[in-house]
């Protein structure tokens, strides 16, 4: 593997994610885990900037940071005894770690080596020149001969969902 | 590799041209914008806390500051130092790290907007292809500061201010985002150099007053001033979540929120009244900065007037005006907007590429969507008068003590 | 198919999906303008308009494919929407089920207390249809994450709809958790083929893992393959993860209990079979291992251990809710005889659409008595079924066929079922398992007779009180239980060799 800015970039925001991922499973506080979350998925949306792919970005940084985590820290937050949890409930981290570990060697030496290491056919692929761009991506999402059926049943999905939601959560019947 | 035409608007290209290698050059001039974009805003906020407290003593028949420097103008550089000199406190029992990142994280999140802000035809901090998505993801990082902010100062005055803030923030995005589709639609592009040049031959508030005016609102209560200023509410939550912060700390959630408004402003006119576009810009791109600064400053005095002239509105009202007032107009203009421009394209009143400046050629395209956009806030409004009438119907009949819990003129019918 | 595309040509394939779509926003019109003393119209509504969709399919059928050409000539007079989904028989005999499926939960609901009258409870039911309508025929790895995760996200709003029973929520949690850990799970394995082939539909899979470029490497694939196992036996409750089937299916109101049990796992077992056959074919050699071979043992092992896990532990159940629940984990474990007999080609295609088809039935009557019976008498325990022969003599009637259907007993349709299964299983040369699955029946049916026994021998004080019944659930248990008769004697042949017709198709 050549060394170029490429690869360097890539390696401080992979360092940037997985560090993220490694703070959020370890930390003791919740609020903590929560902010680890965030710079975890900073990293993936510098990951999908060097993939080329700016829409997906900023979708990451709207929705996972700007939605999702906002509304993780909300709800611990709400819960404030669980903030200054310091004890452990499970008691079963030490076999987690050994299930994970194997796991995490399992799909490294099983899978991903196998498919995507030195000497196999899919190393020596290159990426595509093409760059899908933004409107590709708008494209492809209302164009019959592409996504336009999954994109609309997940719309459909998300109106249920969401309708769902809130017949559980409102206070009158 | 860029010509070398001056020094100030193609500096890699003279670098180069004076003999330094052309990565160096590239690597050089980058660097300088980033400095310059970032530090730009920060010079800038000064003389905006100024322009700031002059206005609103001005509405309240003050003075405001006139000691320091001719016309009080130094007064922010005393205030500073002052907030600099003065004890930082860390309250007892706060998250120490988080407490310290969410003042940062406040002002950072304000000047990342500056990258996508094009001040001139040639400048700008990064053309990105979804700077108009860019805006609004970077925009959210902000509510998450003022959340990290109220949750470790240990307070619950601060916890509830944080609690409010998130409430407003992420619903008034929605509308801000779909007002924010309206130019994007009509520009075929999220880039805001492009989103800029689109708007050459007219603007796009023209296209749409509706969407401009939601854009407005929904930025006015992103930054949290009044009307919409319930995260600090001084009556209510002391000072909401900045309650326990105190000198420099305090001065950069101070500086973020001011620095936010006229960033606002300014995007608020590249988005619907053109940006930098202004006569003789193409031969002289630094004119543009000048017509950038100038129209966003207007937009800048008329949110400082409604933040001084207009009480504040309650919770409950300000969370049914955006669910039920602003979410479903802004949708409904969207949807008429473009279905507006689907048919000006089809009957070809579209003015192409080669007559995109022409205003006339606008015209008849401009005339269509302001129809219909004046349309729909007839409409909007029959609505609400109606349920205005029968909210008045309903208090005359009901008890007093009722009548005060059913004032919610904005609210429309909910089905229960 | 072509770069342009025609939306006309398109369109008989998602027929019951806009149906579907349409009959979802009719029936929150409904919600919304409905006086609360109407409202009870709107499962009439929603039940009538499933009903007539579940024709939609059988109107629009798939289009003819010529004789005589190759699978890639097949596919591309089969797939539409950009190979999304696949309109063919399969598709077409699964599509009917679970509208049917959708139809009678709608019309079994209609007056439980705290659902019956609630549009949304009907849009949740009909968009979970639409879900499980389109994971029938899903033929992209796209589409089948969406239509799966359409079909179960409103599953667990159902099953933890009313919100004020404790029990339920506790199954709406319960459901929400594995189910979402699952998806989780199996998205993994599908992104993984992904990254491999850099292919998202099914049809084009094979050809890229077998390809030389993917290296000639089993391992892989096998995990991959492992992990949407693991998946779809969440879906259809499979032993080893069946372990929410019991609770989810306890706590959730009756009607979503008997929903999830047949739609949701009737789609899967479709979604399963044609992606397995699809993705993995029988010739599927990679590196010198068997891929096909690993996965049609897989399944035999995990018929036996689920059909025995199933049968053993109902036979300790107190509760009916509980029983049945148990029960269905020993009916995936039959169809997985269907799975694993996959060598016998169509015969075994068929034989497995069968079994659900008249499951289908089966478990909407079983789960429609036992919803009349707890929403009259609160009770949901096997031994207060005592005297119902007495009490209703129909009801304990259409009880008796449901429980003799599933125990396979003839003329009730679950002995065609089960005869079609182990048919397939002795011509794909496993007699051992048609042998074990005979063996399993006799044991299951020992529990079925026990509440049958209950029923018509065993006397209780109550029996002077009738059971309220209201005429959709007249249309209810008549419909199903004459259903499950003709399935049983003239009808089997007929449905199995509709589902045969044109099932060699799936088999590229």
């Amino acid at each position: 593997m050549e060394f170029n800015i490429h690869s360097i970039v890539f390696l401080i925001f992979s360092v940037i994610t997985l560090g993220g991922g490694l703070g959020t499973v370890t930390s003791r506080n919740l609020i903590h885990g929560a902010v680890y979350l965030i710079v975890s998925l900073f990293g993936v949306a510098g990951l999908f900037i060097l993939l080329s792919a700016p829409f997906l970005a900023a979708i990451q940084v709207l929705v996972y940071i700007g939605a999702i985590a906002i509304l993780i820290i909300f709800a611990v937050m709400l819960t404030r005894s669980m903030t200054r949890m310091t004890e452990i409930y499970n008691r079963q981290w030490s076999l987690s770690l050994v299930v994970s570990a194997l796991l995490f060697v399992l799909l490294l030496v099983g899978i991903i080596l196998p498919v995507w290491g030195p000497g196999t056919a899919n190393a020596a692929l290159q990426p595509s020149e093409l760059v899908a761009t933004t409107v590709d991506l708008g494209v492809a999402f209302v164009d019959g001969n592409q996504f336009v059926l999954p994109f609309e049943v997940a719309s459909l999905l998300l109106t249920a969902a969401m309708i769902g939601a809130i017949v559980i959560a409102r206070d009158r019947d | 590799m860029q010509e070398c035409i001056d020094i100030f608007n193609t500096f890699a290209g003279c670098l180069t041209a004076s003999g330094a290698d052309p990565g160096l050059a590239q690597f050089l001039s980058i660097l300088l914008g980033v400095v310059l974009v970032a530090m730009g805003p920060l010079v800038i906020v000064i003389f905006l806390i100024w322009v700031e407290r002059k206005y609103a003593a001005r509405v309240q028949d003050r003075l405001g500051p006139n000691r320091v420097g001719p016309f009080g103008l130094l007064q922010t550089f005393a205030d500073a130092l002052k907030l600099i000199t003065k004890e930082d406190i860390t309250p007892a029992g706060a998250d120490k790290l988080i407490y310290n990142l969410a003042p940062i994280i406040s002002v950072v999140s304000v000047i990342l907007i500056w990258a996508v802000v094009p001040i001139s035809p040639l400048h700008i901090g990064a053309d990105l292809s979804i700077g108009a998505l860019y805006f609004v993801a970077v925009g959210s990082i902000g509510t998450l500061a003022i959340m990290m902010a109220g949750w470790s100062s240990n307070n619950k005055y601060a916890l509830l201010g944080a609690f409010r803030v998130v409430a407003q923030l992420v619903s008034y995005e929605v509308p801000l985002v779909f007002s924010l589709l309206v130019p994007v639609m009509f520009a075929g592009t999220m880039s805001m150099q492009g989103i800029v040049e689109a708007q050459l031959g007219m603007w796009f508030i023209v296209f749409s007053p509706l969407a401009a005016l939601i854009f407005f609102i929904s930025t006015q209560a992103e930054t949290g001033r009044a009307p919409f200023d319930l995260i600090e509410a001084e009556s209510e939550l002391v000072a909401g979540y900045n309650i326990e912060y105190s000198g420099m700390k305090f001065g950069l959630f101070f500086a973020g929120e001011f620095l936010h408004v006229f960033t606002n402003a300014l995007i608020f006119a590249i988005l619907f009244t053109g940006g930098w576009l202004g006569p003789f810009v193409y031969q002289v791109p630094a004119l543009g900065i000048i017509y950038l600064f100038a129209k966003g400053s207007i937009f800048y005095l008329l949110s400082l007037h409604l933040r001084n002239t207009l009480p504040r509105i309650r919770i409950d009202q300000l969370m049914s005006f955006n669910w039920k007032f602003l979410v479903p107009v802004s949708i409904a203009n969207l949807i008429l907007v473009a279905f507006l421009w689907k048919v000006i394209q089809l009957i070809g009143l579209l003015p192409g590429p080669e007559n995109a400046s022409d205003f006339l050629a606008h015209l008849p395209a401009a005339i269509i969507m302001l129809v219909g956009n004046l349309a729909l806030t007839v409409v909007v409004l029959q609505m609400l008068r109606n349920v205005g009438r029968r909210a008045v119907a309903a208090n005359a009949v009901s008890t007093p003590a009722n009548a005060e819990l059913d004032d919610q003129p904005y609210s429309l019918p909910v089905p229960h | 198919m072509g770069n342009e595309f025609d939306f006309l040509t398109h369109l008989p394939a998602i027929m019951p999906e806009i149906g579907l779509a349409i009959l979802a926003i009719v029936v929150l019109g409904l919600d919304l303008f409905l006086p609360e003393s109407r409202r009870r119209s709107i499962a009439l509504v929603a039940g009538i308009g499933l009903a007539a969709l579940a024709l939609t399919p059988l109107l629009w059928g798939p289009p003819a494919v010529p004789t005589g050409i190759g699978p890639e000539e097949q596919n591309q007079v089969l797939l539409f929407w950009g190979g999304m989904v696949r309109h063919d028989v399969l598709a077409q005999v699964f599509k009917v089920m679970v509208l049917l499926a959708g139809a009678f939960t709608s019309l079994m609901s209609i007056d439980v207390n705290g659902i019956g009258r609630k549009g949304e409870f009907y849009l949740t039911i009909i968009v979970a249809t639409l879900g499980a309508s389109l994971m029938s025929a899903a033929a992209d790895l796209i589409m089948i994450f969406v239509a799966l995760e359409t079909t179960t996200i409103p599953l667990y709003i159902l099953a933890g709809f009313k919100r004020n029973d404790g029990r339920s929520a506790e199954s709406g949690m319960k459901y929400f958790l594995f189910g979402s850990f699952m998806s989780a799970v199996m998205l993994y394995g599908l992104s993984l083929l992904y990254g491999f082939t850099g292919q998202t539909n099914i049809y084009a899979l094979a050809d890229f893992l077998t390809s030389p470029a993917f290296g000639e490497n089993p391992v892989p694939v096998l995990g991959a393959m492992v992990l949407i196992l693991v998946g779809f036996g969440f879906k259809i409750s499979a032993v080893p993860f069946h372990f929410w089937t019991p609770d989810v299916y306890e706590g959730a109101p009756t009607p979503v209990t008997a929903y999830v049990s047949v739609a949701s796992k009737a789609a899967s077992f479709a979604l399963l079979l044609r992606f397995l056959v699809a993705v993995f074919p029988a010739d599927m050699m990679i590196g010198g291992a068997e891929i096909h071979g690993f996965w049609v043992q897989l399944a035999a092992v995990t018929a036996v251990i689920t059909m025995t896990l199933g049968n053993v532990v109902a036979l300790a159940q107190r509760n009916i809710k509980r029983l049945l629940a148990y029960s269905s984990i020993a009916q995936a474990g039959y169809t997985l005889i269907g799975l694993a007999a996959i060598g016998a080609q169509e015969q075994s295609v068929a034989a497995v659409a069968f079994y659900m088809f008249m499951y289908t039935f089966t478990n909407l009557l079983a789960f429609a008595v036992v919803v009349l019976f707890s929403e009259a008498t609160g009770s949901e325990t096997i031994a207060d079924l005592a005297g119902l022969s007495r009490r209703s003599p129909w009801l304990a009637l259409t009880m008796t066929i449901a429980l003799l259907s599933l125990g396979g007993v003839p003329p009730a349709a679950g002995f065609f079922g089960k005869f079609f299964l182990f048919q397939a299983a002795v011509a794909a040369d496993l007699t051992w398992l048609a042998i074990y699955g005979v063996l399993m029946s006799i044991i299951a049916l020992y529990y079925y007779l026990v509440v049958v026994k209950v029923m018509y021998v065993d006397r209780s004080e109550d029996e002077s009180k009738p059971i309220p019944m209201s005429r959709p659930y007249a249309w209810v248990l008549g419909v199903t239980s004459i259903a499950v008769l003709i399935l049983g004697t003239v009808g089997a042949q007929v449905v199995f060799d509709w589902a045969l017709a044109n099932a060699s198709t799936l088999f590229a």
